[in-house]
């Protein structure tokens, strides 16, 4: 085991841990891979890459439980093993792969790591009927030599080959019949030692030789390799020489996290020392050199400083509008004095600056959703194989950019979303060669941009969800009576589904429907500002539509009055303004609605709210203006006093857990100096309408 | 010699309260306060504090005065507590009070145990008693508990 001191600091563990989620990543695709061709040498040697980088980073962050079950998986992974088990390797990987996750998470959370009996059971499983194996085809040295040097060591390599010096990965297999192992060690360290400088050599002692098989050395030497091997081929001691030359390049493979910088030197001196060998090295299947030299031009910032710089941007905004205000004032009483003019070039010269700040700030927040879209093979692979179904998982727009925050939100609805579509959309195989649909199920995921929003849809080729049997299963468990349901319209039917308490685990696949986690999803989309809709046709598929803002920075929101206080809602959940008299608005069941066109609408009145209350103004109007609001299928009339207008916000969160309500959803700044409340429309919505006794509906 | 300690005294009702002068970030009239719905009795609202929203309590209603009179010399306290801003609303404030250590008691004597838990003792000066308190042990009441959970949501927010 490799040891780092401990105090290298938070910050290398915050590498690892980002850089040890890429290799999961890399591990869980490469799993799925070789679930598919088994036998691909080159996939099981990836994973090995993957799994070797993983113990030596983890080691020298000191997660040693990390390291030595990785180090154990490592034993398993050869092609040989792989050609023998076929399948079994591969959910052995994938295994590992949630393990070393839960291990990963427990030590960023500084918690004791969960168990790894389980994976170290399947792993000796896997190993013990395969021993013999090896036993009778004497596997060669090379597969099993380690070539684990220390961050020491592999510097000192690269620092000989920096000389021009040729370095050998060196390792001799004792023979087996060889009795005194100590001696026969310490002659081969004596061979070794005369052939050049030995940097490394496992194992270290004579002690230590007792129980080995095979001696590793770093070997620099300048003799020819032909000789070398003829003289470390002792007779009656050494059964197997393996040889090869070590490379920077090959160093850099293993790299610690520590010395990236290191690395670059090393491979660029190496670049010129030895053209070909450098070529050969990153062919020889090392995907870490690409992304190391595309690396170079990338930062890794921490989110929390980008936030920062945005805050500011925000703030600067608000300074933007004071400045105009003020500058509309000065215009009233000096509209004929020359430096009115000078200073609206300047502000307009400034706002386009700062404009473009504003967006390139976005920008550095955006992400491309592939981030999201990467573990989904694996969810589906699970779920499919879990309840004994086909389904193939295609992706589209994966290079759809998104703000950060908003992404991490939308993986949890996402996995929601696809787990039921694949469990519960996509039909048996003989259900749907019945329904004469390809057996193979397909879920279908794809991500795109429209107009400021983002659009992400789940897509089934399942059975569809069966309004009937929602509406009995809605009287069934006293969501709603009979005769509430057949009043209620199609759309509204399917929106019950989002309930909180519409589904329990065993009626879900009853109902045929989704409904595991949809309230998770809708509260999710709330909160983001986003909506969800749903589409679904019997016997032919669902397909879930998420919507969310781009960014959660600012949004474009109408400003009103209600009594006298500001609000603002998000300009995408309004569908239309319209005025009515105090004559058109009708009461029924205690209700106030309002017939628009075709449609009947419930209004409501913000100053039923808590504290609103205190500032009603008394007095009748004739006219009112009323805003019609989209809540998930649902529309309401939100009855104001007087219309504001329609202006971009910068969001500002409300400060601390003091004031913090679910009916708003953020506080903004005006040019002026007000403070402006940025409504939570859903949950308003529900709120005020539950106080109603039809409210059960909303 | 023990340091005097120093203090920003206020009044509120008939009485002068003080608290240590460094969790005092500074002293602001009363500005248009924004209501906030649903949220705790305490908490009259938000406000715009030179672009930075803050949440504002009246330490009046807090206090269990009953009638709460507006004045020209009302003022926010502007506190800091775990690095956040918290306004407190106080019938009026101006001076430093610097108490000698010796003339502070201990509280116990003076409050029964409810109250006693966010006043650190009492100082005498020139005759005038003043009631010092600990501004987070203010807020350390179980009504305040349920927001902490409300506060993940806020954080997505931002």
């Amino acid at each position: 085991m490799k040891k780092q001191p401990e105090d290298r600091g938070s910050e290398l563990r915050a590498l690892f841990f980002e850089s040890a989620n890429e290799l999961l990543q890399a591990l869980n695709e490469a799993g799925l891979e070789l679930e598919a061709r088994p036998t691909d040498e080159e996939v099981i040697r990836s994973i090995r890459r993957a799994v070797h980088t993983l113990k030596g980073d983890s080691a020298a962050c000191g997660f040693h439980k990390l390291s030595e079950i990785a180090h154990e998986l490592e034993d398993v992974l050869s092609p040989q093993v792989g050609k023998a088990k076929g399948a079994g390797l591969a959910e052995i990987v994938l295994a590992a792969a949630d393990t070393f996750e839960a291990m990963l998470s427990s030590y960023q959370r500084e918690v004791e790591p969960p168990p790894v009996e389980g994976l170290r059971a399947m792993i000796r499983g896997l190993l013990a009927p395969s021993e013999k194996n090896s036993a009778e085809q004497a596997v060669a040295a090379s597969d099993e030599a380690q070539f684990d040097w220390s961050e020491y060591e592999r510097l000192m390599i690269s620092e000989a080959l920096h000389r021009g010096e040729t370095v050998y990965n060196v390792a001799l297999r004792i023979d087996s019949n060889s009795v005194m192992r100590a001696a026969a060690f310490q002659l081969i360290r004596n061979v070794l030692h005369g052939c050049g400088t030995v940097i490394a050599l496992r194992p270290e002692d004579n002690a230590a030789a007792a129980t080995v098989e095979i001696v590793e050395a770093a070997l620099a030497s300048n003799s020819p390799e032909a000789q070398l091997r003829q003289r470390c081929k002792i007779p009656s001691i050494v059964s197997e020489v393996w040889m090869e030359r070590a490379t920077a390049a090959d160093s850099a493979d293993h790299e610690l996290l520590g010395e990236l910088l290191e690395a670059q030197a090393e491979k660029i001196a190496a670049a010129t020392a030895d053209h070909d060998e450098a070529n050969a090295a990153s062919k020889s299947a090392n995907p870490n050199s690409v992304a190391a030299t595309i690396a170079e031009s990338i930062l890794r910032v921490d989110a929390a400083r980008i936030d920062a710089v945005m805050n500011l941007v925000g703030e600067l905004i608000i300074g933007k509008s004071m400045l105009h205000r003020a500058l509309t004032e000065f215009d009233k009483t000096h509209s004929r004095d020359p430096l009115r003019a000078k200073m609206a070039d300047a502000l307009a010269f400034q706002s386009r600056v700062l404009d473009e700040l504003h967006k390139s700030v976005l920008k550095i927040r955006m992400v491309p959703v592939e981030q999201l879209f990467r573990r989904f093979p694996r969810v589906v692979r699970d779920v499919a194989k879990h309840c004994g179904k086909d389904v193939a998982l295609e992706i589209t727009g994966q290079n759809t950019d998104l703000d950060k925050g908003i992404l991490d939100a939308l993986a949890e609805p996402l996995t929601h979303i696809v787990r039921n579509a694949v469990d519960h959309g996509v039909e048996p195989a003989d259900e749907r060669l019945a329904a004469q649909k390809p057996v193979r199920g397909t879920v279908s995921l794809r991500a795109y941009h429209q107009g400021t929003q983002f659009v992400l849809e789940i897509k089934d080729d399942g059975r569809g969800i069966d309004l009937d049997r929602v509406r009995k299963h809605a009287v069934k468990t006293g969501l709603m009576k009979q005769t509430d349901v057949d009043r209620l319209p199609e759309s509204e039917v399917l929106n019950l589904i989002f309930e909180p308490g519409f589904t329990t685990a065993s009626e879900v696949t009853e109902v045929s429907g989704r409904g595991v986690g949809m309230d998770v999803v809708r509260t999710v989309l709330d909160r983001l500002k986003g909506t969800v809709h749903v589409f679904t046709q019997l016997g032919k598929g669902t397909t879930i539509q998420l919507r969310a803002p781009l960014t959660l920075a600012s949004i474009q929101t109408l400003l009103f009055r209600v009594g006298g206080r500001l609000f603002a809602v998000p300009l995408s959940s309004v569908v239309e303004i319209t005025r009515v008299t105090d004559m058109e608005i009708y009461r029924v069941d205690q209700r106030e609605v309002l017939r628009l066109r075709d449609q009947i609408l419930t209004l409501v009145r913000l100053n039923k709210l808590d504290r609103i209350h205190a500032v009603e103004t008394p007095e009748k109007k004739k006219k009112n203006f009323v805003i019609v609001i989209g809540a998930a299928e649902r529309r309401f009339g939100l009855l104001v006093d007087q219309m504001v207008g329609e202006e971009e916000l910068v969001i500002k969160a409300l400060p601390g857990e003091l004031v913090a309500s679910d009916l708003v959803s953020g506080a903004s700044i005006l040019g002026d100096g007000t403070v402006v409340l940025i409504l939570n429309v859903p949950a308003v919505l529900s709120r005020l309408s539950r106080a109603t006794p039809l409210g059960a509906i909303a | 010699m023990e340091k005097d300690l120093q203090v920003v005294g206020f009044r509120i009702g008939n009485e002068t309260f003080g608290v240590r002068i460094g969790s005092v970030r500074e002293i602001v009239r009363v500005t248009e306060i924004t209501t906030v719905p649903n949220a705790p009795d305490n908490i009259e609202g938000v406000i715009n504090l030179r672009g930075k929203i803050i949440p504002v309590m009246d330490l009046r209603k807090r206090f269990g005065h009953g009638e709460i009179v507006t004045d020209k010399k009302n003022r926010i306290l502007v506190v800091e507590l775990d690095s956040k801003l918290l306004g407190l609303i106080v019938n009026s404030a101006s001076e430093v009070l610097k108490i000698p250590p010796s003339e502070i008691e201990p509280p116990g004597t003076v409050f029964a145990d409810g109250e006693s838990s966010y006043v650190t003792g009492v100082g005498k000066l020139n005759g005038r008693l003043i009631i010092l308190l600990d501004i987070s042990k203010l807020l350390h009441r179980p009504e305040f508990k349920r927001l902490e959970e409300a506060a993940e949501i806020v954080a997505t927010v931002s």
